[in-house]
């Protein structure tokens, strides 16, 4: 094969990823618009377009009165945006996490939770929940702060653990991850026993959700989870090379201990912010990878927006069944995206069984 | 001659509507003071009125965390995010107001079949209340309860009123109901609900300081595994005031899971367990299967056959009820004094 003929199925490649990234992108958007439908109050979707249109600059002066009634206006714009965001976000920055710690550890059964992020989350929550350590701070949830300290603190205590010297082996740092995230749902565990009638209320966060997510959380972690995943993107050719292992990556120039370290760094980063609003949300970062890898590769550069995109619309479907299915009371998202995920990955994996491989 | 009494007549005239002037002077006069008095009674009343309605107008609530609710006008659309805020407000007969309750509100009326038939909206569970039913209530008034920081948050931030009920104690609860009753111009209602509660309060109080021993008491909240109640519960209270003595008094948690040994070594005298908690049949079966359990044959109260059981929606909800909770407990405790 020539030179001239591996550049040529490159940029024949390379398109039809453009192609596929903008009509995934294009399913996202109508994911998204399509839950503003999906609640308890039935609002027409005739009344959900004008109520975003009245927001578009230029446009919104054009529609002129309208029959939009205010709590209509209010629970579009405040209770269903702000969360199916937040969806979104969630999504994309798990399914972000779950490529890059499965790429560094190249193991299939890391998820963005293997560091410890969801057990210090976890402790960091509960403690807020049990201690009730001021609910409100300065008019700031103080939970979602906690929760997002605490899974860094985790972060940084595995880390350290593990490291040798300048190196970090992926061994240690998965094991000591397993150890701590072991001690740290022991916490968790005695928090519970503690709880009392705050009991419900531990058990709630840890099932993972979205009720109540405001505009200031969205805020909160959108910075973080946009410019983590840019940063993680940058890395996905370097996250080719190591899945040849870490010796030929070494060999081929790609100072491998500063990319592991700037990838964790920024996983853990984007995971803690998601896990801080939603809590617990299994199934997502760990599946999503591997089901958008049997379809179209293990090329990181494509493997990354990918799962991105899917995962956001994943998450922002399943929140809309988690609204619905049992209204008016939710379901925690985490129980709809294993229920729904589960039998659609082992299909997947069935299907392309022989030829699966991360 | 004629002169004469022309001029007495005119006279005996003139004399006359003297008098008669007076006699009017002074009736009018009399008409006017008591005029004037009523007036002045009118202005004062009107003053009293002015000075009520101002009061009323910047009515300021504080509720139980401490929130300060600035009211100004009364809510006419009410919603209840918890069983215990319904029966306070159905009780002062603010009931009317409400539009809105939870899945789990079943007193004073069968609020499902309310719901059913589309007079009231149900907003969820406890739990998770759901903010869009709420929101599409149009509430001007919200009463919330405990464990429910998050949805108040949302709530407040979108500008909502609302008010979080969570009492600690008995008399906490009273305040509770006094504030409801402020908050939806029912003052006179709870104010005598109040006393009445009171009254039958202290009654049993009284009667219960007459009794001779207090009995050692369990109270079961949940069974496999045992929950009990600490002394931070309130049916730690409610066992106090009914002349008994919690055998976990001495743990400062609310609720919590003793060991199945610290309870036959606690040797209760008398062992109460709620039904209903959503639990049909009751989570503890039969007395039977009770006295059954490992090592409670030893135990005085099953020895002595004093297993009682109490409406779980009467004890565990702070509203008015938790007076027929404190009487039922007085006669389970000191039967004898009954």
């Amino acid at each position: 094969m020539s030179t001239n003929g591996v550049e040529t199925t490159y940029f024949r490649r390379v398109s039809r990823w453009k192609l596929l990234l903008i009509i995934l992108t294009v399913v996202l958007v109508l994911t998204i618009v399509l839950s503003l439908n999906v609640g308890f109050a039935q609002i027409p979707f005739s009344t959900i377009l004008q109520i975003l249109a009245k927001r578009i600059p230029f446009l919104g002066s054009l529609i002129g009165p309208s029959n939009i009634s205010y709590p209509e206006e209010r629970i579009i714009l405040e209770i269903r945006m702000p969360r199916i965001l937040a969806g979104a976000l969630v999504g994309a920055a798990l399914s972000a996490a779950g490529v890059v710690y499965q790429g560094i550890f190249k193991n299939p059964m890391a998820d963005p939770y293997v560091l410890g992020v969801s057990a210090g989350a976890a402790v960091g929550a509960s403690l807020a929940i049990v201690f009730g350590i001021g609910f409100t701070l300065f008019g700031v949830n103080t939970m979602p702060i906690l929760a997002f300290a605490g899974s860094l603190v985790a972060v940084f205590i595995v880390y350290n653990i593990s490291r040798v010297g300048s190196r970090v082996p992926v061994t240690t740092l998965l094991l000591s991850g397993i150890a701590v995230s072991i001690f740290l749902s022991a916490i968790v565990a005695i928090l519970q026993v503690i709880a009392g009638k705050k009991l419900h209320a531990v058990v709630f966060w840890l099932m993972g959700g979205f009720s109540g997510v405001e505009w200031k959380d969205v805020w909160a972690i959108l910075p973080l989870i946009f410019i983590g995943t840019v940063i993680i993107y940058f890395f996905a050719r370097d996250l080719n090379i190591l899945s040849l292992g870490e010796e030929t990556a070494q060999n081929l120039g790609v100072d491998v201990e500063k990319v592991k370290k700037v990838l964790l760094i920024f996983g853990s980063l984007v995971t803690a912010a998601a896990v801080s609003i939603s809590g617990l949300i299994g199934f997502i970062g760990l599946m999503i990878p591997h089901i958008t890898r049997i379809m179209i590769g293990p090329d990181h550069r494509v493997l990354l927006p990918t799962s991105i995109i899917v995962g956001a619309s994943f998450l922002v479907i399943c929140d809309a069944v988690a609204r619905v299915i049992v209204s008016p009371v939710e379901l925690p998202v985490g129980v709809i995206t294993a229920l729904s995920g589960g039998p659609f990955f082992i299909y997947l994996l069935r299907k392309k069984k022989e030829s699966y491989g991360v | 001659m004629t002169a004469k009494y022309v001029t007495y007549i005119m006279t005996i005239v003139a004399i006359a509507s003297i008098i008669s002037a007076v006699y009017v002077y002074a009736y009018y006069e009399g008409q006017i003071a008591d005029m004037r008095s009523t007036i002045s009674g009118l202005q004062s009343d009107i003053a009293n009125l002015q000075s009520e309605l101002y009061k009323y107008r910047n009515l300021t609530l504080v509720d139980d965390r401490g929130y300060v609710l600035n009211l100004t006008s009364y809510p006419n659309r009410v919603v209840s995010l918890a069983p215990s805020n319904t029966e306070i407000l159905f009780a002062i007969g603010a009931g009317d107001k409400v539009v809105g309750v939870t899945n789990y509100c079943n007193y004073p009326y069968n609020f499902s079949a309310w719901i059913e038939a589309g007079n009231l909206t149900s907003v969820g569970d406890y739990w998770t209340p759901n903010i869009e039913a709420i929101v599409t209530l149009e509430p001007d008034l919200i009463f919330a309860a405990f464990a429910q920081e998050q949805v108040v948050n949302t709530l407040r931030g979108m500008g909502y009123k609302v008010l979080v009920l969570d009492p600690g104690n008995i008399d906490d609860t009273l305040k509770d109901i006094v504030l409801v009753g402020r908050a939806t111009n029912k003052d006179v209602e709870a104010g005598i609900l109040v006393n009445n509660l009171r009254q039958r309060i202290d009654a049993v109080v009284s009667k219960v300081a007459d009794a001779t021993s207090t009995p050692k008491v369990y109270y079961e909240v949940w069974y496999d595994p045992i929950w009990s109640v600490g002394s931070e519960s309130w049916e730690n209270e409610l066992i106090e005031k009914a002349g008994g003595i919690n055998i976990f008094a001495d743990q400062n948690l609310d609720y919590f899971m003793p060991s199945a040994e610290a309870f036959i070594e606690r040797n209760p005298d008398i062992i109460i367990l709620p039904f209903g908690h959503g639990a049909e049949p009751p989570f503890w079966g039969s007395f039977d299967q009770v006295k059954a359990r490992p090592g409670w044959d030893v135990v005085s109260a099953v020895q002595n056959d004093r297993l009682y059981t109490i409406d779980a929606d009467i004890i565990a909800r702070p509203g008015p009820r938790i007076v027929d909770a404190l009487e039922i407990l007085a006669q389970i405790i000191h039967p004898e004094l009954y």
